[in-house]
C-alpha cells in the first residue's frame, strides 16, 4: 500500500478544509491522482496539488503532512484506520469523529481536537487549543471513545461532554476542565484552571501531580476503590510521563458534581 | 501391562466436549479470595444434578492478577453456553459479590462471551459505574465495604469433560492414600479441576438402571460388596476398594496430561503401597467424541 508524503508549499490564504484526505481513501492512488484531489478552500474546492507538494513516501500506507499547518483543518477528520502524521502544527478540529487508525501531530493543534472522536489514538506532541477531546456546537455528545493524548498543555473546556475513552494532558489545563462530562477517563499531569468537572455527572478526572481547587458542589469520599484504582493506573502508567507512577500512589477522591448527577470522581494522586 | 506392580488395563476413559470458563476472583487477603472460589465452587461435582461441574484451579500471586492482590482461578464447567451463564451469575452473584473484599475478572479473553458483572450490576440500585479501561468494560458496584468490582463478561471456550481413573486398590487405606497422591500430582497442572470432594469420587456409575427413571447407577462391576452377586465384577480379593478421579480440562491434552500425573502418582506407590490395578471409565466409545487411551498416555512423552 503506498504511502505519501504532504509538504505545504506556502501558508493558504484562507483556511483550507483537508477532510477526506485519509490513508484509507488514498491508498492504490497514484501521485497525480492525489494531485487532484479537491479540498476546500475558503468558499472553493481547489486540487491539493495547489497547496501541496506531493511525493510517495515508503509502501506502509502512511500518509505524512509537512510544514506548519496551522491554517489547514480537519486533518483526520473522521479517520477510520491508517496512520496519518503531520509534522508541524495543524488546524482546528483536528482527529475530530475519528474512529480508529493512529494519528500524530508533532506541533500544536487548533480548536476541538479529537473532538467527538470514538475510536484510535490521537497524539498531540504540543499543546491543544480549547474545546479538545469535547464536542461540535449542538450535540450531545463529546469524545465518545479511543484515547486522545496531549503531551503540552490543552486549553479551556477539555472534555466538555465527554462521554467515554481516555484523555491525558501531560501539561496543565485550562479552565472549565472536563465541564457537563458525562462519563470516561481524563488524566492531568500538571495544574488545572477553575471550575474543574463543572456540572460533571459520571467519569474519572486524574490529577498526577497537583490538587486542583474542588468546587463546593464536590463531596470528599469516604470510601477506598483501591480495586478500580489500580485497574484505572495501570492503564494510564503505560503513557508514561506524570502518570508513570500512578499505580504505587494513595490516592483521595471526590464524589461530585452534585448539582449534576453526582457519580463523577476527582481522583487526587498528589 | 505391570507398572511397579500395578496392572494397566488396555482400556481407555471417554470423555465428552463441554462448555467452560475461568474467573479470577481477587481479594484483600488470599484468605478471603478463597472463601469466595471455595464457596462458588460448593455443590459442583457433576453437571448431573449441579448444573456446572467446578473447582479451584489454583493461587494466583498478587503479580498475576488485574488488580494487583491475590486471587484464585476457578474453572465451571457446564454442558452448554446457556446453563453455563445461569451458573456464573448464581454463583458470582451469591459468592463472590457477597464476600468481603472481592472482585471478579475473566480469566479467558478469548470466546464468546457471557455475563459476568453485567447483570449483577444491577444490585447497585441505580448507584453503579461502568467504566471502560483498555478496551474492557468492568462495573463498579456499591457494597458494605466499598465498592465489588466486576469484569461485564467473561469468555467460553470448548472444552473436555469427564476424563477419568478407576484406581483399584487393597483396601480403604491404601485407596485413599494413592488417591490422595493422585490427585495431588494432577492439582499441579494447569487448565484442569477434579470436580468431586477431594477429588475423589467413590459412586463412580454405569450407564442405565433397573428403575426407568434413572438414566445412571451404581457401577456394579467395582462394587466390593457385590463381589460374587452381580453377574459379571471387576473385584477381585486383592481389589477390595475402588476410587474414581474425574477429571475436566479446557482442552484434550490438558485432560490426558492430568491423567498421565496421575497414574505416574499412582504407579510411584505401586503395589506395595496398595494400588493394584487402573482402569478408566467408558461406554464402549460410542457416546463420548475423547478417547483417554491409558496404557498410549503412559508411553506418551510427557508435554506439559
Amino acid at each position: 500500500m503506498s504511502g505519501f508524503r504532504l509538504s505545504l508549499k506556502h501558508a493558504p490564504a484562507v483556511r483550507v478544509d483537508l477532510r477526506g484526505v485519509l490513508p484509507a481513501a488514498l491508498a492504490g492512488w497514484s501521485v497525480a491522482q492525489v494531485e487532484q484531489l479537491q479540498v476546500g478552500h475558503g468558499r472553493a474546492l481547489v486540487p491539493l496539488a495547489e497547496f501541496f507538494t506531493v511525493e510517495p513516501d515508503g509502501d506502509d500506507g502512511m500518509l505524512r503532512f509537512v510544514g506548519d499547518l496551522s491554517r489547514c483543518d480537519r486533518i483526520g477528520w473522521q479517520m477510520g484506520g491508517g496512520r496519518l502524521t503531520v509534522d508541524g502544527p495543524a488546524g482546528h478540529y483536528t482527529g475530530g469523529g475519528m474512529s480508529g487508525g493512529a494519528l500524530r501531530v508533532n506541533g500544536a493543534v487548533g480548536l476541538l481536537a479529537g473532538c467527538e472522536m470514538a475510536g484510535g489514538q490521537l497524539t498531540v506532541d504540543g499543546d491543544a487549543g480549547d474545546f479538545a477531546a469535547s464536542t461540535l456546537p449542538g450535540s450531545m455528545d463529546g469524545m465518545r471513545g479511543g484515547t486522545l493524548i496531549v503531551t503540552g498543555h490543552a486549553g479551556q473546556r477539555f472534555g466538555d461532554r465527554m462521554r467515554r475513552g481516555t484523555a491525558l494532558v501531560f501539561g496543565d489545563a485550562g479552565d472549565f476542565l472536563a465541564s457537563r462530562m458525562v462519563a470516561g477517563t481524563i488524566g492531568i499531569g500538571g495544574r488545572a484552571g477553575a471550575h474543574v468537572g463543572y456540572g460533571m455527572r459520571r467519569g474519572s478526572l486524574v490529577f498526577a501531580t497537583t490538587a486542583p481547587q474542588i468546587a463546593p458542589t464536590f463531596v470528599p469520599a469516604v470510601a477506598d476503590a483501591l480495586v478500580f484504582w489500580q485497574l484505572l493506573a495501570r492503564d494510564l502508567a503505560r503513557h508514561g510521563g506524570p502518570f508513570e507512577a500512578l499505580p504505587s500512589r494513595a490516592i483521595t477522591r471526590h464524589l461530585g458534581d452534585l448539582a449534576s448527577d453526582g457519580r463523577g470522581e476527582l481522583i487526587l494522586a498528589t | 501391562m505391570i507398572a511397579n506392580g500395578v496392572a494397566i488395563d488396555d482400556s481407555f476413559a471417554e470423555a465428552f466436549p463441554m462448555k467452560a470458563t475461568r474467573l479470577v476472583i481477587t481479594a484483600h487477603t488470599l484468605t478471603w479470595a478463597m472463601n469466595a472460589a471455595v464457596s462458588a465452587t460448593g455443590f459442583a461435582t457433576s453437571v448431573i444434578a449441579c448444573g456446572c461441574e467446578a473447582g479451584i484451579e489454583r493461587e494466583l500471586a498478587p503479580t498475576d492478577t488485574p488488580d494487583g492482590r491475590p486471587g484464585v482461578s476457578v474453572l465451571i464447567f457446564s454442558m452448554s453456553g446457556k446453563e453455563l451463564a445461569k451458573q456464573v451469575e448464581r454463583r458470582v452473584g451469591q459468592c463472590v459479590l457477597t464476600c468481603p473484599t472481592t472482585a471478579v475478572f475473566a480469566g479467558i479473553s478469548e470466546g464468546e462471551a457471557i455475563a459476568l458483572g453485567k447483570n449483577l450490576r444491577f444490585f447497585g440500585d441505580g448507584w453503579q459505574i461502568s467504566k471502560v479501561i483498555d478496551g474492557v468494560r468492568y462495573w463498579r458496584v456499591p457494597v458494605m465495604d466499598g465498592e465489588f468490582v466486576a469484569q461485564e463478561t467473561t469468555a467460553v471456550v470448548k472444552c473436555v469433560g469427564g476424563g477419568n481413573l478407576l484406581l483399584m486398590c487393597t483396601d480403604t487405606d491404601a485407596a485413599l492414600a494413592v488417591a490422595e497422591a493422585a490427585v495431588a500430582a494432577m492439582k499441579a497442572l494447569p487448565n484442569v479441576i477434579m470436580p468431586f470432594p477431594g477429588g475423589v469420587v467413590r459412586s463412580g456409575s454405569k450407564v442405565g438402571s433397573k428403575y426407568a427413571t434413572l438414566g445412571a447407577s451404581t457401577n456394579d462391576a467395582f462394587c466390593p460388596g457385590l463381589h460374587g452377586l452381580a453377574a459379571s465384577s471387576e473385584i477381585t480379593p486383592q481389589t477390595r476398594c475402588v476410587m474414581e478421579i474425574v477429571i475436566d480440562g479446557l482442552a484434550e491434552a490438558d485432560v490426558g496430561a492430568a491423567m498421565r500425573a496421575g497414574m505416574q502418582a499412582g504407579i510411584a506407590i505401586g503395589a506395595a503401597g496398595g494400588l493394584m490395578r487402573i482402569s478408566a471409565g467408558n461406554y464402549g466409545g460410542k457416546l463420548g467424541p475423547f478417547h483417554f487411551h491409558l496404557r498410549q498416555l503412559l508411553a506418551a512423552p510427557a508435554t506439559a
